[in-house]
């Protein structure tokens, strides 16, 4: 069997590594510093989404879209994945017009999952919408899952794969072995292994350092408010053409709101925190496209901490200073809907060298590497 | 220096006389629409009813109490009706809403949180019932308001409360159906020296077990609860008595509360370091003896500092202060220091005889069925929580992202005790393993829509 490791156990690093171990011949094992689903993977708004996708990610995401829609088969668990729409409301003309530039843009390239729908149908699709909406963008079948229940179905799964997990580990360097393998030093003794994965999200672009590689990367910590349990009154997930909107009501009933707006991340401490002034932005956002939720009250918040590269898409890639490694990191808010098919398009790089998912364009090289 | 103290219980109305003795002029924010705390809780303004008859034996010390609160009071910046609902300790900054809506943000130098207690539950079936509250909110009802929480209510728990609201339940005309303790009566007995070192509170706790037995109110010591029954309400307990024998007692309201817990919320989110504390069997925000905590410029004192009593709230909220004082180089009282630190050593030894003499009935909460609901928010029974443990949850806030536990209105404040003992015992280790729900804000719900200050 060959060895393969993979550093990070969030959803990224548990989709590569239940990819790889189903390639045949390959033995993985996972190395996560803390427990699986820390960080952003198991606190993340759950939104899965090709909606307003920037042009170079969409071929990844209808991959996936076509994996969360068989998430059962994939996984052995429906991920509480439900196929509830995503639209993206606009308010003026001006957005109107936006939306149809945009969808006009997207359909050149061929794709046709965004579609442009009128007042009449955004009221039937949103009821309790605000009277001042114009129209949307619709994806009728983008939806939205349960965070940490994928986190634990893909843990699950990679497990019956045969995967190592091993929490509790964290890595302290990087190294090439005579043998050309690669040496993963860890606080716990070192790890050989001939392909190994940087899953390692905000603190991936670390691990690269270890490599002798730099890539540029900062980090973000998008803050959630959840209100109290409110009357079932909208299915679709709901964004905002001209305003940071993400806006979901679970099946419990809780309105769960973000939209981007950013904490405070501490990278060295592992934590992040709640900034209210621009939460209570995201809610003014909320209460003005949804009234019925002007009333309710917050009862919780939270943020999870996450790698932002400058142009907010994902790194995937070989090293190009220790050949063997392999990085998948930087989905800067809008990497869960990706997991399933950057899982497996990384495993096919590790295992083969090459794949035919459309990843090429998520090379570090578009980077320009200081000297 | 700017210097803000959080409640204006017994502990912060002390901690507020010294700062102010010393020429400190704090901002001074309560919860309530007016200050007291709890066991001193003050009835709105217009009703009638004596001292003497509200608080009885602590007439007095309520009265004093509450002479400084309202000398006090023009004296500060002094905000009623105000929540601190979040701290950003690397700005330190207070976010504070007032009568529900106005929000403001508060900037502090140093920082007092006298935060108090909340009652501490056990669940059993039928608990979320119209009717049943706790034995804290039963005292309440009545002190502030006057009310009972019914006319043959049973008071179910263990503690110096359950004995006190027993009482004046009877004294206010509404004789308990029965009052059931966990506790054994040699339990209580045993621990008679410890409590010796506060012997006037000591004599007039046995006074009130013995009024209460004057007065014919039925009494099970060392008995069991196992069901709240009804539909629309409470209207039986079920229960066990110390021989194993079952009983039905008809009622109309239940109150429980086995001891207290520190509502310590503020000081988890002021960045304080807890630990773990066997013999109140609570988790307790890390402080020294004067109420400093780790942290620069937060100070703690009274229950939510560590469960103490009022008595120990008052000593403790002074003795804060006067460390507050002389960190920042003010004058302070370096006698009353010195006695303030003799009386709280004595008031320790007493407390821990208390909390040896009722103890929380921690098997009661490990061996729950599975379908009793532990968090009334969210409805996760404790059957729900041991899949949590049985899927890999090592600690609570693993098992909160698995079981949505703590997730509701009450943030886990209610549940996170009994929760963790079923979590502990599911997983065979100490419930201090199983550690504690890390704070968020908003510590308690806010509006949405925040109109601005």
């Amino acid at each position: 069997m060959r060895q393969a490791l993979v550093i990070g156990g969030g959803l990224h690093g548990l989709s590569t590594a239940l990819h790889l171990a189903r390639t045949p011949g390959w033995q993985v094992t996972l190395l996560e510093r803390r427990h699986v689903g820390r960080h952003s993977s198991g606190v993340n708004a759950g939104g899965v989404r090709r909606l307003g996708r920037a042009l170079p990610e969409i071929a990844l995401s209808v991959v996936a879209a076509e994996m969360w829609h068989g998430i059962q088969a994939l996984v052995g668990d429906d991920c509480g994945f439900r196929a509830t729409g995503q639209v993206k409301v606009a308010e003026s003309a001006a957005d109107m017009a936006r939306n149809e530039a945009r969808v006009a843009e997207v359909r050149a390239l061929g794709w046709r999952h965004e579609e442009v729908v009128d007042q009449a149908e955004v009221r039937r699709l949103l009821p309790a919408v605000s009277p001042h909406v114009v129209g949307a963008i619709v994806t009728r079948d983008d939806g939205s899952a349960d965070p940490m229940r994928t986190v634990m179905a893909f843990r699950a799964a990679a497990e019956r794969a045969g995967v190592t997990i091993r929490e509790g580990i964290a890595v302290t360097g990087l190294a090439r072995t005579a043998e050309g393998t690669i040496r993963v030093q860890t606080d716990q003794g070192d790890f050989e292994a001939e392909r190994v994965a940087n899953c390692a999200g905000a603190w991936a672009p670390d691990l690269a350092a270890l490599a002798g590689e730099t890539i540029p990367c900062g980090t973000k910590a998008s803050m959630m408010i959840v209100t109290e349990r409110l009357p079932a009154f909208v299915d679709p997930t709901v964004g905002a053409t001209a305003r940071a909107l993400s806006f979901k009501q679970t099946a419990s009933g809780t309105v769960v709101i973000g939209g981007g707006h950013q904490g405070r991340s501490d990278k060295a401490a592992e934590t992040s925190t709640v900034l209210f002034g621009s939460l209570a932005h995201a809610a003014r956002i909320a209460a003005e496209i949804f009234p019925c939720v002007a009333q309710a009250r917050i009862v919780r918040s939270w943020t999870g901490t996450e790698a932002r590269p400058p142009d907010d898409m994902p790194v995937i890639g070989e090293s190009r200073t220790l050949p063997g490694l392999f990085h998948s990191f930087g989905f800067a808010g809008h990497g869960f809907q990706l997991s399933p098919a950057a899982g497996a398009a990384v495993a096919e790089l590790m295992a083969r060298g090459a794949t035919n998912l459309p990843v090429a364009a998520f090379s570090q090289d578009r980077f320009a590497v200081p000297a | 220096m700017k210097v803000v103290v959080v409640g204006a219980g017994p502990a912060g109305i002390r901690a507020v006389e010294q700062l102010v003795r010393a020429g400190v002029t704090p901002t001074w924010i309560e919860e309530s629409p007016d200050g007291g705390g709890r066991i001193t809780q003050r009835p709105p303004a217009g009703f009638t009813r004596s001292a003497a008859a509200l608080y009885g034996a602590d007439a007095g010390r309520a009265r004093r109490l509450h002479a400084t609160l309202d000398a006090m009071k023009p004296r500060t910046d002094w905000r009623p009706d105000t929540l601190v609902w979040n701290i950003r300790p690397q700005d330190r900054v207070l976010h504070t809403q007032t009568d529900g809506a106005a929000q403001a943000e508060v900037p502090y130098d140093a920082l007092i949180l006298c935060t108090g207690a909340m009652d501490r539950v056990l669940p059993l079936p039928g608990w979320t019932l119209p009717g049943v509250t706790t034995l804290g909110g039963a005292q309440v009802a009545l002190k502030a308001q006057g009310v009972g929480i019914g006319a043959k209510p049973i008071l179910v728990g263990t503690g110096p409360l359950l004995w006190l609201t027993a009482l004046q339940y009877a004294k206010a005309g509404a004789k308990p159906a029965l009052v059931l303790d966990t506790t054994p009566f040699l339990t209580k007995a045993w621990q008679a020296a410890g409590m010796m070192w506060n012997a006037p509170t000591f004599l007039r706790g046995i006074g009130i077990m013995a009024a209460l037995r004057l007065r014919g109110v039925p009494i099970a010591e060392d008995a069991t609860p196992l069901a709240i029954e009804g539909v629309e309400g409470a209207t039986a307990l079920h229960w066990r008595d110390a021989a194993w024998k079952e009983h039905v007692t008809p009622c109309d309201a239940v109150a429980l509360g086995w001891g207290l817990k520190p509502e310590s919320q503020l000081a988890d989110l002021a960045g304080v370091p807890f630990d773990y504390d066997a013999l109140q069997h609570n988790w307790v925000p890390r402080r020294d003896a004067a109420g400093r905590a780790p942290v620069a410029g937060v100070y703690m004192a009274g229950d939510g500092a560590g469960i103490g009593g009022a008595e120990v709230a008052e000593l403790s909220g002074a003795r804060a202060a006067l460390a507050l004082l002389a960190d920042a180089k003010l004058p302070s009282d370096a006698a009353l220091t010195a006695h303030l630190d003799g009386r709280l050593r004595t008031e320790a030894r007493f407390r821990a005889a208390l909390e040896r003499a009722f103890p929380y009935p921690a098997k009661l909460a490990a061996r729950m069925e599975d379908s009793t609901p532990v968090c009334r928010c969210e409805v996760i029974t404790a059957g729900e929580l041991r899949a949590a443990a049985a899927a890999d949850a090592p600690e609570m806030n693993r098992a909160k992202a698995f079981s949505r536990i703590g997730m509701g209105r009450c943030q886990g404040r209610l549940c996170g005790t009994p929760a963790a003992e079923v979590l502990a015992s599911a997983l065979g280790v100490t419930v201090a393993e199983v550690g504690r729900l890390r704070g968020q804000p908003p510590v308690k719900p806010i509006p949405l829509q925040q109109p601005a200050a």
